[in-house]
């Protein structure tokens, strides 16, 4: 049995697809075999587009 | 129990470069891009107003749109062109969009399918650099981070082009307007000239255009509504000479909620009480503390609770 802190990037992408579920029904994809998390759904969150928006930078 | 983390861990061990990628999403650098393919309403919508911008006061500005689209077999689909926005800031060597409202038109685009991502940006220059400048690159090597595919599709609009001149593979000609398409990935120094492909289909951000001025008025408020306020809903009303825009939001009550009606810089609220419509005057300027103050109105107060409720406690 392996015990580990979930890292930074790990927790964002598990939080993510959770809110992802929670708010805007997406799925959360998991392994048939074992019901393991194998990420969400190709969907993606409008927090994750928006960002993409507010983030484009000036161009010249 | 904790078998999902250890295979989270191999999915973000397995990412290529160490860079976690979300499942479904093809390593962009691992499969170079063949082309980008436009709906011709999007290809439509960049010359048409590339041409009306040029012919307004601010025409000697840079002007520009984001891509919104697909992924599909590792190619991108664009299928949708957010205008920069009356209020972008922009000069004869710059633009930067109206970031709050091409937010909002976002959201209302993405109602009806949650796959449609950014894709890439596209923006004119005044001159005859047909390529995108180094201070695009600088910024643009950041941002391509922000993209779900690890690589943007960028494209530079000018107004040179000269009669009898043909297109290359990778531009898009309607004498004098000249499109060049490029592409930038994660870990990329330069861009690459792109392909461009014409395929059917409208644009699909043309239904925004009769309220774009209302959606600017109000993207401010009413994404902060988003950000707060889960199942908010958007239609636009362009059958009568005044398009509006309607925010929808759900009460918790079964058949009610509530309704803004936006047109220009104008807000009107309605209570939707089972089909029953009530109209409501918050006295109060600002559209998101309106709203809130309606809720706080609508909510139904302790005194008011059924009486089984009050007995067993």
């Amino acid at each position: 049995m392996d015990f580990r802190p979930v890292t930074t990037e790990e927790r964002k992408k598990l939080v993510d697809a959770l809110r992802g579920n929670a708010e805007e029904s997406l799925a959360i994809l998991m392994d048939r075999r074992d019901t393991s998390f194998v990420g969400a759904g190709e969907e993606i969150t409008d927090d994750e587009v928006i960002s993409a928006i507010q983030s484009v930078p000036v161009h010249y | 129990m904790f078998d999902w983390i250890a295979n989270l861990w191999a999915w973000l061990r397995c990412a290529p470069g160490g860079t976690p990628q979300p499942p479904g999403v093809e390593p962009a650098l691992a499969r170079p891009i063949e082309r980008v393919l436009l709906s011709e309403g999007v290809a439509q919508t960049l010359f048409s107003d590339f041409s009306d911008h040029r012919q307004t006061e601010r025409g000697d500005e840079e002007i520009g749109w984001i891509l919104l689209g697909y992924w599909m077999d590792g190619q991108p689909i664009a299928v949708a062109a957010l205008p920069a926005g009356a209020a972008r800031d922009a000069g004869a060597a710059h633009v930067q969009f109206d970031s709050e409202a091409q937010s909002l038109a976002c959201r209302i685009l993405r109602q009806c399918d949650k796959r449609l991502q950014v894709i890439g940006v596209v923006h004119t220059h005044p001159g005859s650099l047909r390529r995108p400048s180094d201070g695009d690159l600088r910024g643009d090597i950041l941002w391509v981070r922000h993209l779900r595919a690890g690589i943007g599709v960028f494209a530079i609009g000018t107004a040179d082009a000269r009669s009898g001149e043909s297109a290359a593979h990778h531009q898009q000609l309607a004498c004098p307007l000249l499109f060049s398409w490029y592409a930038l990935g994660v870990g990329d120094r330069e861009y690459r000239t792109l392909p461009v492909t014409k395929t059917p289909g409208a644009d699909l951000a043309t239904s925004l255009r009769p309220v774009w001025t209302t959606i600017e008025a109000f993207a401010d408020p009413i994404n902060r509504l988003c950000r707060q306020l889960a199942r908010v809903q958007f239609d636009v009303l362009a059958e009568d000479l005044e398009a509006t825009l309607v925010v929808r939001i759900p009460l918790a009550e079964p058949n009610q909620e509530l309704r803004l009606l936006l047109n220009l810089d104008q807000a009107r609220y309605y209570w939707d009480n089972a089909g029953e419509l009530v109209a409501i005057d918050p006295d109060e300027p600002q559209l998101d503390r309106a709203v809130y103050l309606i809720l706080a109105e609508l909510c139904p107060s302790l005194s008011e609770a059924p009486s089984s409720t009050q007995e067993s406690h």
